[in-house]
């Protein structure tokens, strides 16, 4: 016998009514080397409107995996809903600050890196090389990579930097790291315990914490109940929504 | 409904202060019963970690998982005899990293043979290919009734592999990553009668797991399996405790 028939899953209730201004974790292109989807700017734009998500801050697979020109130009071409973010290649920190310069001529305001995707470890001279250009040219930087590593090649620069792979695991150390650096923010796509969130805030304040979705890649809708359920006040809920990412990315 | 068959009692050593959450946070995502396993038993000291939960359980939201250390056989088997028979502990927890005991060392597979004749599921964690030594040890051992935890992880693709191997091998899905699509394709491919729902819940909150099951397109039928029905059916609880769950088996 089965008790109700209600959705046991409705997660849409549980969301409400918030909404994402701004997902500083998007991706276009696809992955080669795992199963998942192509990730057009179509569909992946179709993937933010059916989570609420109005704008994504989009950077470019061909660009961090292949040619990162052609892959930025790409994405530079690429109108609404995406905020274009270039990409610079950790392999090639020579061609990578020279990129860096040619996309912030072209009006980029952020720049992403893929560590882990290009086998770049924190401790490589690329990393800091490239770090530096950022904060010379006034980008503000997307990072994947282990956070307990890659803080330090950002640290003692004023960089702006988000670390879109923090873990709740290592969430003492992002906060210990932040406290030292006020450029230093978060992505929300790991921090899925039940109190990181709110950890975040206490801490160093609500304004480090950036949704991300890593869409089409992930879930959405993963970070998304978990900042429409958690207990952060409606004015930190917008500025994690995108309110801080407007304010980083432009 | 649902029943969350891989959850958690008492502090964990990261930086977060979750000791005391559970029921307000079961509430809010729909969860009637929740199994848990105690931090403590999982971690470090079984016998001390499953005395402490023994004082906690309700009997009406929170059931248990006596947790076993394969490298403490006869405490597990002591603990097994003096919890199993009060009905609030309904399934066996045990942990591969944490005791040093991966699945297929030999104390592991002393452990399972040791559980399997207490005839409660046992929840074990599985990452990875691991989780297919899981369906061999329930093809080789009679009567094992195995639940692997968080399906494999990133290795949901062996999962799939597992759970068509052995019909007395069950999935649940927790995982602190929500990789687009995961759900989906185990549900395409695993006999929906062999899924369950955990959320590793106070490490993780639920909406990791929930929000990954709701965004898998599921069909009515296929989330009222995970949500409560197979569980139901899978754990040995008598009628009173059933009624607590306000449900019934299925014919």
């Amino acid at each position: 016998m089965m008790r109700g028939m209600t959705d046991p899953f409705d997660a849409w209730r549980l969301v409400g009514d918030l909404q994402v201004t701004l997902d500083v974790d998007v991706l276009i292109g696809a992955f080669p080397d795992r199963d998942g989807p192509a990730g057009d700017p179509a569909a992946v734009a179709a993937t933010l409107g059916a989570h609420r998500i109005a704008t994504g801050a989009a950077a470019n697979l061909r660009a961090a995996l292949f040619d990162m020109r052609s892959g930025n130009d790409e994405m530079l071409a690429t109108g609404a809903p995406f905020v274009p973010v270039a990409v610079a290649d950790l392999r090639d920190p020579i061609g990578a600050a020279r990129e860096l310069e040619r996309v912030a001529e072209r009006g980029a305001r952020a720049v992403r890196l893929f560590p882990d995707e290009q086998g770049v470890e924190a401790g490589f001279p690329s990393v800091r090389h490239v770090a530096k250009k950022a904060v010379a040219l006034g980008l503000t930087v997307l990072t994947g990579g282990d956070v307990r590593r890659f803080w330090r090649p950002f640290a003692g620069l004023g960089a702006t930097v988000v670390f879109l792979d923090t873990h709740f695991y290592h969430l003492g150390d992002f906060i210990v790291a932040a406290l030292d650096e006020p450029g230093f923010h978060t992505s929300t796509r790991l921090l899925n315990s039940p109190d990181a969130l709110e950890t975040v805030a206490a801490h160093v304040g609500a304004d480090r914490l950036l949704y991300g979705s890593r869409a089409p890649h992930y879930e959405p809708l993963v970070p998304l109940l978990r900042l429409a359920t958690g207990g952060l006040d409606a004015e930190q809920v917008a500025a994690v929504a995108g309110g801080t990412a407007r304010r980083l990315l432009g | 409904m649902i029943i969350d068959v891989h959850a958690h009692w008492g502090p964990w050593f990261f930086t977060m202060d979750v000791a005391r959450a559970s029921v307000a946070t079961m509430d809010r995502y729909g969860i009637d019963v929740s199994i848990v396993s105690a931090t403590e038993a999982v971690i470090y000291d079984a016998p001390a970690g499953n005395r402490a939960l023994a004082g906690v359980l309700d009997g009406q939201r929170l059931f248990g998982h006596v947790t076993v250390n394969p490298r403490r056989l006869a405490d597990g088997e002591r603990d097994l005899r003096e919890y199993l028979p009060t009905g609030r502990f309904v399934g066996v927890k045990i942990h591969t990293d944490y005791t040093g005991s991966p699945l297929t060392s030999p104390q592991m597979r002393e452990a399972l043979t040791m559980v399997a004749p207490f005839g409660c599921p046992a929840l074990v964690h599985t990452w990875g290919p691991s989780v297919l030594d899981l369906a061999q040890a329930c093809l080789d051992i009679p009567g094992l009734r195995a639940i692997a935890g968080h399906m494999g992880a990133d290795g949901h693709r062996f999962a799939i592999e597992a759970a068509r191997s052995c019909d007395r091998l069950y999935l649940e899905p927790c995982w602190s990553h929500a990789p687009a699509g995961r759900i989906a394709q185990v549900v395409a491919g695993v006999d929906t009668r062999q899924l369950l729902f955990g959320t590793d819940s106070t490490l993780i909150d639920p909406a990791s797991a929930f929000g990954a099951v709701a965004a898998a397109g599921l069909t009515r039928e296929a989330k009222a399996r995970i949500a409560w029905e197979n569980a139901a059916a899978l754990f040995t609880v008598d009628n009173d405790v059933l009624a607590a769950w306000n449900v019934s088996k299925q014919p």
